[in-house]
């Protein structure tokens, strides 16, 4: 049995606070919620397009994120740049996987799941496919979830940096990588954000829209 | 104006759309939507007393985490620690403002900002009575959820202590134990759903 959809009955709810009111046969239509006064919107405005941006804009930085170094450490023996890589590496070879495993999955796999998951969610969305709809929406919510634990890495270079302050015998220092790295998560957070993921349910063969 | 619907309440999945009748939960039930399994509602067993209790814990909690260190760090008889604050403050010039200032947004301010307002509406619900700006400060905590990540700080400030312990001798301060209750106490309250606190106070006349 599929359920009935709001949009098709004329019921609108806000998404702010939940309140479901109704869009018609009102004279005229509801533009705000009765209850905290959010502009009342029946899907969040040009969605895809906003997403679609915010995507590539975190695309675009995600390579400076990667290629440039995000911390500077020197010690007695010298200093010495780092990557987000770099990092993951000389965790790896100190025999700590288990950090390592927890750096790459949050600065490397989560930007990554996120641009392949919103491009193949923008992509059907705009085919109007109406496959693994269920599927779809949990692999959204995926995104949401997940899209904050990349700061873990700019926390990581915060603190040291914080603590590292010993002149000859060891500094750190964050570098521009860091920055970038920064806005690949903020941009993506953004695009997950405008995504309105009830466009996955909006156009489809049995659903005449 | 908008008319809301009447009769038995209606929820509507804000992941797609579907409409459902609410139904009386029992304790620890959730419900789920019936197409797209999105968590509509959520039965929790705490009072308005019991959320201030723990409101007014996370605030004390927030202060613990932002007043001890957590972590000092020491060198050849040296020793420097980080406070949750001053590791965003640090970096507070040049270039490096930007995701510092990310930082202190997502770890300091948005936190603070919504114990404050937590405590402010449910202070007044405690005596019945409809906070000034009630409906402002509900949206702004709506808004604000996204980005606060207590959590992360938390994971990230025990790799800090792991990716250092292997250059220097690191102590994990009182700061670390109050961030990790800060993170329980936070998550919790974040389960509340929106629902219940608009409508607080028809539950609570």
């Amino acid at each position: 049995m599929t359920p009935v959809r709001a949009i098709r009955v004329g019921l609108v709810a806000c998404q702010t606070c939940g309140l479901v009111m109704q869009r018609g046969p009102v004279p005229s239509p509801p533009t705000s919620c009765a209850r905290c006064g959010t502009r009342l919107r029946e899907r969040r405005p040009r969605s895809a397009e906003n997403t679609l941006a915010w995507l590539i804009a975190g695309v675009i930085l995600y390579i400076p994120a990667n290629v440039l170094a995000v911390m500077y450490v020197s010690g007695v023996g010298g200093g010495e740049e780092s990557t987000i890589i770099g990092g993951v590496l000389s965790f790896w070879r100190a025999g700590s996987w288990d950090i390592a495993l927890l750096i790459f999955t949050a600065s490397i796999a989560v930007p990554a799941t996120k641009f392949v998951a919103l491009a193949m969610l923008l992509w059907t969305v705009h085919r109007g496919s109406s496959w693994a709809r269920k599927q779809r929406t949990a692999l959204y919510r995926l995104v949401e979830f997940i899209g904050y634990w990349s700061m873990l890495d700019v926390v990581v270079v915060a603190l040291t940096a914080a603590l590292l302050k010993f002149k000859a015998l060891g500094t750190a220092e964050p570098r521009l990588g860091i920055v970038f790295f920064c806005g690949v998560v903020v941009t993506t957070m953004i695009a997950a954000l405008s995504f309105d993921p009830r466009l996955i349910w909006d156009m489809g063969a049995n659903d005449g829209h | 104006m908008s008319m809301p619907t009447r009769g038995r309440e209606l929820l509507v999945c804000p992941h797609c759309d579907a409409v459902h009748r609410a139904v009386v939960l029992a304790r620890h039930e959730v419900a789920a939507c019936v197409a797209c399994g999105h968590i509509l509602a959520r039965r929790h067993s705490l009072s308005v007393d019991q959320l201030l209790a723990l409101t007014v814990t996370a605030a004390l909690v927030f202060l613990i985490a932002n007043s001890y260190p957590l972590m000092t760090i020491e060198v050849g008889g040296m020793q420097t620690e980080a406070t949750v604050w001053g590791a965003a403050l640090l970096m507070l010039h040049g270039w490096a403002a930007w995701p510092a200032a990310v930082l202190a947004l997502s770890m300091f301010i948005l936190p603070l900002l919504q114990i404050a307002l937590l405590l402010w509406v449910l202070a007044f619900a405690r005596f019945g009575r409809r906070a000034p700006g009630f409906d402002r400060v509900l949206v702004t905590l709506h808004r604000s959820r996204p980005w606060s990540m207590t959590e992360v700080f938390l994971l990230g400030a025990l790799v800090a202590v792991v990716k250092l312990s292997s250059w220097v001798h690191v102590t994990p301060g009182i700061g670390i134990w109050a961030l990790a209750s800060l993170t329980i106490l936070l998550t919790i309250l974040s389960l509340v759903e929106p629902r219940f606190w608009w409508t607080l106070l028809q539950a609570h006349p």
